[in-house]
């Protein structure tokens, strides 16, 4: 069972003041596809590279498999990793390039050549096996990079952004394909991105990262209705959710010139934060009302910006294909109050 | 008009890099008396006797041969050396890093005429004095700092991602570094490879410094053989510097592929 487990692991670069990875903690299960997503500079990548053995572990403890492995050198941890930038070898085929992980392992001539051939048919490589990547377009060159993690047959699949540096057409196809082949495989697999459309169309469970620490773990709908922090809320969507700051007023809360029947909380001003879905223009019921700034029609969907009244603050709402609004308009506005949540602006969280 | 001016650069920068060559070459089948006669006339007579005359009777097959003993085993230490020194530098961090790398490459800053004196009475010590090894050695020491310096940018610039694939793929770093490193900055060593020969091969003055036996003499101090105090025997000079070149414009033409590949190097990406 590939396990990869994480406790308290953490990373401090010599002559650094804080820590690049600060006490991470995380279980990753067999078959599983984790998630690493943030922003850059959030650790992420450095926290993959811990993992990979590639970067010392300054404290903590990792293990695979349930051994304790953060003195194994990369070499006999048997994992596999997919690097941004591919990192194909220029002066080899990519015949070579495949195989160059199997022959270190004195792994047999026909063997290896059996395994690089399969591989290379499954990711339509085959006709290519002679060329050097210099040769390949951006595309091949990712499936050449793919196709040496997978002929190694490793315990664990690591991939540090791997579809950023193709073009968006490209990246889809191949998002596409990489799940087909998680399922396939059904191997453990940690993926790191910044892009929340790839966390969340790929991964079993996102690990999100900020800071260095891990912000929520869990699975993408779970994380993406009920975040964790106010930095989750404003980094998870497109666009984020609306944060407002409010105020408790006897049994009601108070945001701009709603008034809002919400459990009471202990904190008096916490924040409150709805998604821009979950805010609908209604006349019926309005609990506020605010001036509309922007209309951004997206085709599918329309953003709107709107200014609340009575408070100097707006909110973006996701309204339907065609919003019959137009600029400076004034529109009531209805919030969903059971997908809201109320965040404390003292330590972040969610209340 | 434009293709015209640049035909006429061309060649006349030709001409000033082919055309002393070709003056030494036809010079090289004539005698010295023809020569005073008109010292740029087409040979008459092909005195192509001249060439064994010098290999035999002059001893340039010895000196042909410590030249090649010299030449080659410091460019095969240089390269190797150098190499591994520059992948070092590119590659790792570890303490004092930079200031390593500021005092080897430093020692270009002296030149010959302030070392040369300390470096005989060290050869003569280590009894490395009037020996191919000891002269092997200088050259080795002198041209390291270049080798090192132009291998070191070259190096820097391969990815690191590609010796981090390496490692995950089962690789020492031993192993990276030949099977990885090296193959990747061949167009650079091919560069330092022909920049090394040719320094090497023309150096006059470590060498008549630092050898005084007849039979340990390279092709640089044998030509000098020919200059006597009265008079000069242009003829077979001419003939010992064609015997000379035709080395170095094997290895020029040898590596001169890859050379112009390390110049215009993007060849990583």
């Amino acid at each position: 069972m590939a396990t990869v487990s994480l406790r308290s692991l953490s990373k401090r670069y010599p002559g650094a003041e804080n820590l690049a990875v600060d006490s991470v903690s995380l279980e990753v299960a067999h078959g599983e596809f984790m998630v690493l997503l943030g922003p850059s500079g959030c650790g992420k990548s450095t926290t993959l590279r811990m993992i990979a053995g590639l970067e010392s572990i300054s404290s903590g403890e990792l293990a695979i498999e349930g051994r304790r492995v953060n003195d194994v050198p990369a070499k006999d941890r048997d994992i596999a990793m997919v690097f941004q930038s591919y990192a194909l070898y220029p002066h080899m085929s990519v015949l070579d390039n495949l195989a160059f992980g199997l022959r270190r392992r004195g792994i047999e001539r026909g063997e290896i050549e059996r395994r690089v051939r399969e591989v290379a048919a499954t990711l339509g490589l085959a006709d290519l096996l002679k060329r050097k990547p210099h040769a390949l377009s951006g595309g091949q060159r990712q499936r050449v990079a793919l196709g040496r993690a997978i002929v190694r047959d490793p315990k664990v699949f690591l991939f540090d952004e791997p579809l950023s540096n193709l073009d968006a057409a490209l990246r889809v196809g191949m998002r596409g394909e990489l799940i087909k082949l998680h399922h396939r495989l059904g191997a453990t697999m940690i993926y790191v991105t910044h892009d929340q459309v790839e966390a969340m169309t790929m991964g079993d469970r996102i690990c999100i990262m900020h800071g260095g620490k891990v912000a929520q773990i869990g699975a993408p709908l779970e994380v993406y209705r009920n975040p964790a922090d106010l930095f989750v809320a404003s980094f998870l969507g497109s666009p984020p959710t609306n944060l407002i700051p409010s105020r408790f007023n006897g049994e009601a809360l108070h945001v701009g010139e709603a008034t809002l029947r919400l459990p009471r909380s202990s904190v008096q001003e916490p924040i409150f934060g709805i998604r821009p879905e979950d805010i609908r223009i209604d006349g019926a019921a309005p609990h506020t009302e605010g001036e509309i700034l922007a209309v951004e029609p997206l085709g599918a969907e329309t953003i709107l910006r709107v200014r609340l009244t009575g408070i100097a603050a707006d909110v973006l709402v996701r309204g339907p294909r065609s919003v019959n609004a137009k600029v400076g308009e004034r529109v009531p506005l209805a919030y969903d109050l059971a997908a809201a949540h109320l965040f404390d602006p003292a330590t972040r969280k969610r209340i | 008009m434009r293709r015209a001016l640049l035909l006429a650069v061309l060649t006349l920068f030709t001409a000033f890099a082919a055309g002393p060559f070709l003056w030494v070459a036809t010079m090289s089948v004539r005698t010295t008396t023809e020569i005073s006669l008109d010292h740029y006339a087409w040979p008459e007579k092909w005195h192509w006797e001249k060439f064994p005359a010098a290999w035999f009777n002059s001893a340039y097959n010895v000196y042909f041969e410590n030249s090649l003993l010299v030449v080659l085993g410091a460019v095969a230490v240089l390269t190797v050396v150098g190499a591994m020194a520059a992948h070092c530098f590119a590659r790792y961090r570890f303490r004092a890093n930079r200031l390593l790398y500021f005092v080897i490459f430093s020692a270009i800053i002296f030149p010959p005429q302030i070392t040369i004196i300390s470096l005989f009475q060290i050869l003569v010590q280590y009894q490395l004095y009037n020996s191919l090894i000891g002269l092997t050695l200088v050259y080795i020491a002198v041209q390291l700092p270049l080798t090192v310096y132009i291998l070191e940018s070259f190096f820097a610039r391969i990815p690191s991602d590609l010796f981090d694939a390496a490692r995950i793929d089962g690789y020492s770093e031993w192993q990276i570094f030949w099977k990885v490193s090296l193959p990747i900055a061949a167009p650079a060593l091919a560069t330092t490879v022909i920049l090394n020969t040719i320094l090497l091969w023309n150096e006059f003055l470590y060498a008549v410094v630092l050898i005084t036996d007849e039979a340990k003499r390279t092709l640089p101090l044998g030509i000098q053989r020919f200059m006597g105090d009265q008079l000069e025997d242009v003829g077979m000079i001419a003939t010992g510097l064609m015997i000379a070149i035709v080395p170095v414009v094997l290895i020029y033409a040898f590596f001169s592929e890859k050379l112009i590949q390390g110049m215009t190097a993007g060849a990583v990406k």
